[in-house]
């Protein structure tokens, strides 16, 4: 049978014993969003009283809101949008602010003064108003309207930061080196200078992408959300509207938010995998270290070795 | 690289050369610090020219001037006779960094940690084109063959943070050598390194000077090492040359009272105490926005009048040697 | 455990006694528990009052660590897992957080390589020395800021650059600011880790000389560890070569000069260019010290001694199995080695 030729940073991936475990959970939370709104079966935006606030069961395997919706159905087909939204505002940000800084930082002079004032307005710009007056400028409502206005408030948070780690990169005596060899400035940036930051741009990712799914629900408060459209933030702002918690209804923000939190927690996992394949430097052999040996280790404050000899 | 084709008779010479920077931030700032102020030298092939200094002496900027990683604010850069400065097309500038090549000074700081060597060496190859496509992997052997990295297959496949300051910058050099250059500036190439490893890559140097026929810019605070390598000496001093000449005649009779400074510095242990020059305290003159006199003139013990109103030129004294200074080398 | 010796002020020893201020025994050191790595292998040293002791060797050599082992200031994972150590005839390794406090810059103080790393960047210089001697002693802001002036002045720095914050003070000046602050509270002895190698020649010159006069005026010992041997000869009354984690040769400054034993004292001796005499070609020393992190047999040296040579069976033998012992082959000059051993 042929061998199959694996890219090597899908080995790395899977080697590691974190970013498994995370790329696992995402899978699951894929699965979830692929098949199950047809495992639920149930319209998400069910309005029965009959069915009203119920706990978990095998009927309703997640529990029914205060309008006697499927809590299942409105996670599992939520996960689409919730998901989409993520994505889409992280990409966007994350993009806009690599852009904007790893230019700046390049670039120098002129243009790295406009574009940091730049960023330096859009860092003092409060993002409430701001969306806000977005939403009042985009006439129409919807996922988009979403991203747009997510990835307008969060770009600038990140692109100082990339700003700075290229400032730092810039400088270091590798880049001279590619530079005093002729190589293209364009290479440079993407072949040399950017690599170095795959690990910072990936977080950046994960940390927009964690913002989004928690406004979500804020932003229907503000109007910008769209309450008909199932998401996990949607049903998170009506469990929170009908008060499930003073109610006892744990089920219906539970679950919304441990879904939240499960992917959150999968894409940190992957990314210290992503870290390892990024920074070859961590790529180390590991030992069969007890976890208590190295508990008791570091409670000591490293002063008892764990097989001191006696003096 | 061939060892049997002859040197081309190029050389890069540099006349008057000049660097300014703005000092502090700010964006009417008028201070400025005259960083390389009228320097001028010639690199000829086989030959190993030393510019000695200290830190704020202005050596490091010379030698990324030379490799255009700054822009001069005056004077010229000619190699083979062309002045380069006034390059502006990409071509010309790729054409002269196949010429003109720099080993840094920080070994690990040198090299991308997320590249293999591979990466490093094959790059240069690629965009100079030195090689077609399918003899890069080839190329690659042969150049850490050349520094001494065997077996380089195995030394290709690395990151830098697995291998040692002195195999880091055996890298560094071979990734110089890749282009095939004629120039050669060494800035500092020792400085980071173990003590036993540096005599090492001194030797590397001195063997591709004898059989490779190359020009070394030899960058460095350290004249022991200097005198190790080197054929020729320039001693910088606040941004200027202050004496410059063959290394033995320099280090055996010093004109310059600065280089005679440096000299009983350096720690010799058979040198006997009391034959030190007795070092005068003081603040160094500061190369900003220099007014006329000597720049040497606060730490100097033979200063006179003259010293504090003209500035001094650099004096041929015949044999190759000149200095700048109003006493020992008045014009 | 009450300490008596450490509670008096740091005499000054204005007597240059013989006494043993530092006896280090047996001195191992580890980093990390998943793979340990064994920085210092059993090294023994003495330090006497007012005597200059040299430490030299490479980078991984584990200098640094035996003089961090000494102020009991080893970083985590870095720990002490065998020998003694002690200051005046008391151990020091297994004393109480307070006690260590009060021994720490009274009886032993110490300067870093890289003065920028010793000084905190966003406060005066003045308050840093007030911060210290108020954490050792009840003196008021007034008085440890006139102590903090001449104890400038003692280095050779005008007493006014006490308002000064470190950025605004030179490379050397810097220097000269953490020896004054080590030598605050007027220690018997004074660790010096690379005090000069991160500054230019010249002040580099001054600095030694300066250390050298107040030496000589305070009667303070100095453990001066750094890796030019060239300047050690000069500088130090004795000189210990240190080597992947053992000291491998030790003996009056003078007679290392001369008469120096082992194979990589005397390859560190000849990667030294001169700066007079005739122009030679070096060898320096080939191939890199061995992993620490591996297991060693046998002597550390042997891969890249010029001496190491299947033809000479019995000490090639020797070199692989045994492990070479530090032994009096000469007054007061002390070798590790099979081959100087053996007399060959």
């Amino acid at each position: 049978m042929k061998k199959l030729h694996v890219p090597s940073w899908v080995t790395l991936l899977l080697r590691n014993s974190k970013s498994r475990l995370g790329l696992g959970i995402l899978l699951g939370i894929l699965l979830l969003a692929a098949i199950g709104p047809y495992f639920a079966a149930k319209d998400p935006n069910a309005f029965s009283l009959l069915d009203a606030r119920q706990a978990p069961s095998w009927h309703h395997l997640f529990g029914t809101t205060d309008q006697g919706s499927d809590i299942f159905a409105q996670v599992s087909v939520g996960a689409r949008r919730s998901l989409l939204l993520g994505i889409a505002a992280a990409t966007l940000a994350t993009g806009v602010a690599t852009i904007v800084g790893v230019l700046a930082a390049y670039a120098g002079g002129i243009v790295d003064d406009a574009l940091n004032s730049l960023i330096n307005i859009f860092l003092v710009l409060p993002p409430i108003p701001l969306l806000v007056v977005v939403s009042g400028f985009l006439k129409s409502r919807g996922l988009w309207t979403m991203v747009l206005a997510l990835g307008l408030v969060l770009w600038a948070f990140e692109a100082r930061i990339l700003r700075s780690q290229a400032l730092s990169l810039r400088n270091r005596d590798f880049v001279n080196a590619a530079k005093a060899s002729g190589e293209p400035t364009r290479r440079i940036i993407f072949g040399e200078l950017m690599p170095n930051m795959t690990s910072r741009i990936a977080a950046a990712w994960v940390l927009v992408f964690y913002i989004s799914l928690l406004t979500d629900a804020g932003l229907e408060f503000l109007g910008l959300g769209q309450l008909d459209k199932p998401s996990w933030g949607v049903t998170l702002y009506w469990a929170q509207t009908n008060s499930a918690v003073l109610q006892g209804e744990w089920w219906s923000f539970v679950f919304p938010g441990a879904a939240i939190a499960l992917t959150v927690i999968g894409l940190v996992l992957l990314l210290s995998g992503i870290d390892e394949v990024s920074n070859p430097r961590l790529r180390a052999e590991k030992t069969r270290h007890s976890f208590f040996a190295r508990m008791r280790y570091a409670l000591m404050g490293g002063r008892v070795a764990p097989h001191a000899e006696a003096s | 690289m061939s060892a049997a084709a002859t040197p081309e008779r190029s050389e890069l010479e540099v006349r008057g050369l000049r660097k300014e920077f703005a000092v502090g931030g700010g964006l009417f700032t008028r201070e400025r610090v005259h960083a390389v102020d009228d320097v001028s030298f010639t690199l000829k092939p086989g030959r190993v020219t030393a510019l000695v200094g200290e830190s704020g002496s202005g050596k490091s900027t010379v030698a990324r001037l030379l490799l255009r990683l700054y822009e001069p604010s005056g004077g010229s850069v000619l190699y083979d006779g062309r002045d380069i400065t006034s390059n502006r097309g990409r071509g010309a500038t790729l054409d002269y960094r196949s010429k003109v090549q720099m080993i840094f000074q920080d070994p690990f700081d040198s090299l991308n940690p997320v590249k293999t060597i591979h990466h490093h060496l094959a790059r240069p190859l690629a965009v100079h084109k030195i090689v077609p496509g399918k003899k890069i992997d080839e190329r690659v052997n042969e150049l850490l063959d050349t520094v001494g990295l065997v077996p380089p297959e195995k030394f290709a496949a690395k990151y830098p943070h697995e291998l040692s300051g002195g195999q880091r910058q055996r890298v560094s050099i071979a990734r110089a050598l890749a282009v095939e250059p004629t120039v050669v500036v060494a800035d500092e190439p020792t400085s980071m390194l173990d003590v036993s490893i540096r005599i090492g890559i001194l030797n590397l140097i001195l063997e591709l000077k004898e059989q490779h026929g190359l020009a070394f810019l030899y960058v460095t605070h350290d004249l022991a090492s200097a005198r190790y390598v080197a054929d020729d000496v320039l001693v910088m001093y606040a941004g200027q040359i202050v004496e410059q000449g063959p290394i033995d005649d320099v280090l055996e009779s010093p004109r310059h009272p600065y280089t005679q400074l440096l000299l009983s510095a350096v720690p010799d242990p058979s040198l006997e105490a009391e034959a030190r020059v007795e070092l005068s305290t003081g603040q160094q003159t500061a190369a900003i926005d220099p007014t006329a006199g000597c720049r040497f003139r606060a730490r100097c013990p033979l200063a006179i009048q003259i010293c504090g109103e003209v500035t001094p030129q650099l004096v041929d004294q015949g044999g190759g040697r000149a200095a700048r200074c109003h006493v020992t080398a008045p014009a | 455990m009450t300490v008596s010796l450490i509670d008096t002020p740091g005499s000054t020893g204005s007597a240059r006694s013989s006494e043993t201020l530092i006896e280090v025994r047996g001195l191992r050191v580890e980093y990390g528990i998943e793979r340990p790595v064994r920085a210092v292998d059993g090294v023994d040293l003495d330090i006497r009052a007012g005597e200059i002791v040299g430490l030299a060797g490479e980078s991984g050599c584990g200098k640094t660590t035996v003089a961090n082992a000494i102020l009991q200031v080893l970083r985590p994972p870095g720990h002490i897992v065998g020998g003694s150590i002690r200051f005046r005839g008391q151990e020091i390794a297994g004393l109480d957080e307070e006690s260590l406090r009060k021994f720490r810059w009274r009886n032993v103080s110490m300067v870093f390589q890289s003065a920028m790393n010793a000084l905190n960047p966003v406060l005066r210089v003045g308050a840093q020395f007030v911060d210290m001697m108020q954490a050792h002693e009840r003196i008021s802001k007034k008085d440890a800021l006139k102590r903090a002036g001449d104890l400038l002045e003692i280095v050779g720095i005008d007493r006014r650059r006490v308002d000064s914050y470190p950025h605004q003070l030179s490379g050397g000046m810097r220097q000269r600011v953490i020896i004054a602050m080590a030598l605050a509270l007027e220690p018997e002895l004074v660790i010096m880790d690379e005090p000069t190698t991160a500054l230019d020649v010249v002040i580099q010159r001054e600095i030694l000389q300066q250390i050298q006069d107040l030496q000589r005026e305070r009667g303070f010992a100095v453990l001066f560890i750094t890796h030019d041997l060239s300047l050690l000869m000069e500088v130090a009354d004795r000189i210990a070569i240190m080597y992947a984690g053992e000291a491998v040769e030790l003996s009056a400054a003078s007679e290392l000069r001369t008469n120096p034993q082992h194979p990589y004292t005397v390859g560190l001796i000849e990667s030294f260019p001169p700066l007079t005499g005739p122009r030679m070609r070096l060898t320096g020393i080939p191939g890199t010290p061995p992993d620490l992190g591996e297991p060693q047999v046998g002597c550390r040296f042997k891969a890249r001694c010029p001496y190491h040579d299947p033809n000479d069976a019995k000490l090639y033998d020797r070199q692989n199995t045994e492990r070479p012992v530090l032994r009096e082959i000469a007054p007061a000059h002390f070798v590790a080695c099979h081959r100087v051993e053996a007399g060959t």
